[in-house]
């Protein structure tokens, strides 16, 4: 047998299991996220008699029961539970999208050097505390503080006037709908920081020189050229602090409380969000309720599908923008 | 001769009350801005500081060696189980990660790098408590409550964080890198172990640490899947104890001495996130999960 040909036969042999093993990880990895969805799918279907699809997500109560006999008495709606993800992440992003956009602001902007390198460290470690710690810290010393100023004070002053800003001053409840706003604020607000950070620091700096070249104040430069130009990554950096914040279980479920029959009335009581009901719930639920909870997940796993596709679609898009002008 | 006039246009340089807004709006907003990057970090300062103080009283030798019936009790079976099923997750969700991370960005076609980014997206916007929906019915029929239904859980939330980072870690590497050695003659497969992957192995390292950092941290996967136990053993095949599910479970409870445990649980969790984070952040390769 010749040598060079077996020599190069030797050389080129480990590539194609190299390459089979690599291509293997990327399908065995798909294949997880394809049997999370089908197993989570199928395992709903024992709901969908009972409760079709449609009064699932828009009707409220929860309860389910089986007979001796085998039949099913049940009726769950996940109408309050949706409604508490969404208000409670909408509170979070509301008080969070402007404070972690501004420090992002201040880090890339106007931070001197020497402390723009701690504070970014600092706002990663605090994404970095484990959610449980959040929450037991939100349930221990948060959460009653909150209550006692913040929510005492709006309740007794636009609560006069506003009904779902009120609240009964003789019995303030120990979890509510806004403390587990705040908590998610507090734990995506680095989230938010962190990302817009990248995108802000990716505004060329010809832009910057432009209009500081023109008089322009630092505060001209950031209001006029950075944030239009970041805007698009800005809002993807706000998504996908959202999506966090909807899928966020063990801190909510510590704050929010447990009413899962109906919509609280207003937003200092509690109610109940879908991630939280999955946990709480689940140890002790009937295998109709098991059910009923996945059918609450694959709603969950909807929700955070579409912010994901936002999100990817915006970067693309803006990364597009900004490979163009740069 | 007299002179002309300049009509509009201004000699003097002295601010006129525009310029004199335009600078107090300055002055104002950047004051907010501070303020924001201030307040985005107090929650850290507070966090740590009620948990040192509430915490570190606790703190003791025997709370971490012994058992939770043992007096003094401690949370050694919970320390061991976090650290056990996070160590079974990340050696299944390493490689996997790893090796999709080097196919996307070595091998894939731009179509298919593009659908793999999109899909890791999705798999990363998973909330954690689907993976434990999944594995609880996956899995529960065949392996029950166990230690290893929580790993598989917690490796279902690892891999988009390692194939994320080992992917964007590679893009970073040089071409020139890669054309030298294969222009030397070395095989594509070795040039991407022992020339790529070696050049990004600080960055790939990072996103293993990340991945670990979140299994530590996971809460409500385990909650459905290895449950608690009580027992002080590393018996994969029967539920386990984990630290974020002992801080759970005592946090809600009414005697002080148990939300005290739960307390030193989180400081010594809080500690350990920190030192993984720290040791990320003193790798050269500066990038986000995103």
């Amino acid at each position: 047998m010749p040598e060079a040909p077996s020599f190069r036969r030797s050389r080129l042999s480990g590539e194609l299991p190299f390459r089979v093993l690599t291509l293997g990880s990327v399908l065995l990895a798909a294949a997880l996220l394809f049997a999370l969805v089908v197993v989570i799918f199928e395992k709903s279907l024992i709901l969908w008699p009972v409760e079709a699809p449609l009064t699932f997500l828009t009707s409220s109560g929860w309860f389910g029961s089986t007979d001796p006999s085998g039949a099913i008495t049940a009726a769950f709606g996940a109408l309050p539970m949706i409604w508490g993800t969404l208000v409670t992440s909408l509170i979070g992003i509301a008080v969070a999208a402007p404070i972690g956009i501004f420090a992002a602001i201040y880090l890339v902007e106007l931070a001197p050097k020497r402390l723009a390198a701690p504070l970014t460290f600092l706002v990663e470690i605090v994404a970095a505390i484990p959610s449980v710690v959040i929450g037991l810290w939100a349930l221990g010393e948060l959460s009653p503080r909150l209550r006692d100023s913040i929510e005492w004070w709006v309740a007794s002053t636009l609560g006069q006037f506003i009904p779902w800003l009120s609240e009964d001053p003789q019995q303030p409840s120990d979890t509510s709908v806004f403390r587990s706003g705040i908590v998610l604020a507090i734990m995506i607000t680095p989230m938010v920081a962190a990302v817009s950070r990248e995108v802000i620091r990716s505004v060329p700096q010809s832009l910057r020189e432009g209009l500081v070249g023109m008089g322009a104040t630092k505060w001209e430069t950031i209001r006029l050229v950075i944030l239009p130009t970041a805007r698009v990554g800005l809002l993807g950096a706000v998504l996908l602090a959202f999506g966090r914040a909807i899928g966020e279980t063990i801190a909510v479920r510590l704050t929010i409380g447990m009413n899962i029959s109906e919509i609280p009335p207003t937003l200092f009581q509690p109610g109940s969000s879908i991630a939280a009901q999955i946990a709480g719930a689940f140890g002790e639920a009937s295998p109709i309720e098991k059910g009923a909870l996945a059918g609450l997940g694959l709603s969950l796993f909807i929700l955070t599908l579409t912010l994901s596709l936002i999100v990817r679609l915006l970067m693309w898009r803006s990364a597009n923008r900004m490979g163009s002008r740069a | 001769m007299s002179q002309a006039p300049l009509p509009n246009v201004r000699l003097d340089f002295s601010l006129t009350p525009h310029d004199i807004r335009r600078r107090r709006t300055n002055q104002i907003m950047l004051r907010v801005i501070q303020a924001a990057a201030i307040v985005s970090v107090v929650p850290l300062f507070t966090i740590l500081f009620v948990i040192f103080s509430k915490g570190l009283p606790q703190l003791s030798l025997s709370f971490l060696l012994n058992g939770p019936l043992e007096q003094p009790t401690g949370i050694v079976n919970a320390i061991q189980g976090s650290l056990v099923m996070t160590f079974i997750a990340i050696v299944a969700a390493a490689p996997i990660g790893i090796g999709g991370g080097i196919y996307l960005n070595e091998y894939a076609s731009t179509r298919i790098a593009r659908i793999g980014e999109l899909f890791i997206d999705i798999m990363l916007g998973v909330p954690s408590i689907l993976a434990g929906l999944f594995a609880y019915f996956a899995l529960v029929p065949i392996l029950g409550h166990s230690g290893w239904t929580g790993s598989i859980a917690l490796t279902v939330l690892m891999v988009p964080v390692v194939m994320r980072t080992t992917q964007e870690v590679l893009r970073l590497v040089p071409a020139g890198l890669r054309e030298a050695s294969l222009a030397l003659g070395v095989p594509r497969w070795k040039t991407t172990i022992f020339v790529t992957c070696r050049t990004a192995l600080s960055g790939i390292m990072t996103g293993v640490i990340l991945a670990i950092s979140r299994g530590l941290g996971e809460t409500a996967p385990l909650l459905l899947t290895s449950q608690t136990s009580n027992d002080v053993s590393i018996n994969l095949g029967q539920p386990m104890n984990a630290m974020t599910v002992v801080i759970y479970q005592n946090a809600t409870r009414s005697d002080p001495q148990i939300v005290a445990t739960a307390w030193t649980t989180a400081l010594i969790l809080f500690v350990i996130a920190l030192i993984l984070n720290v040791s990320v952040r003193f790798k050269t390769v500066n990038n986000r999960v995103f």
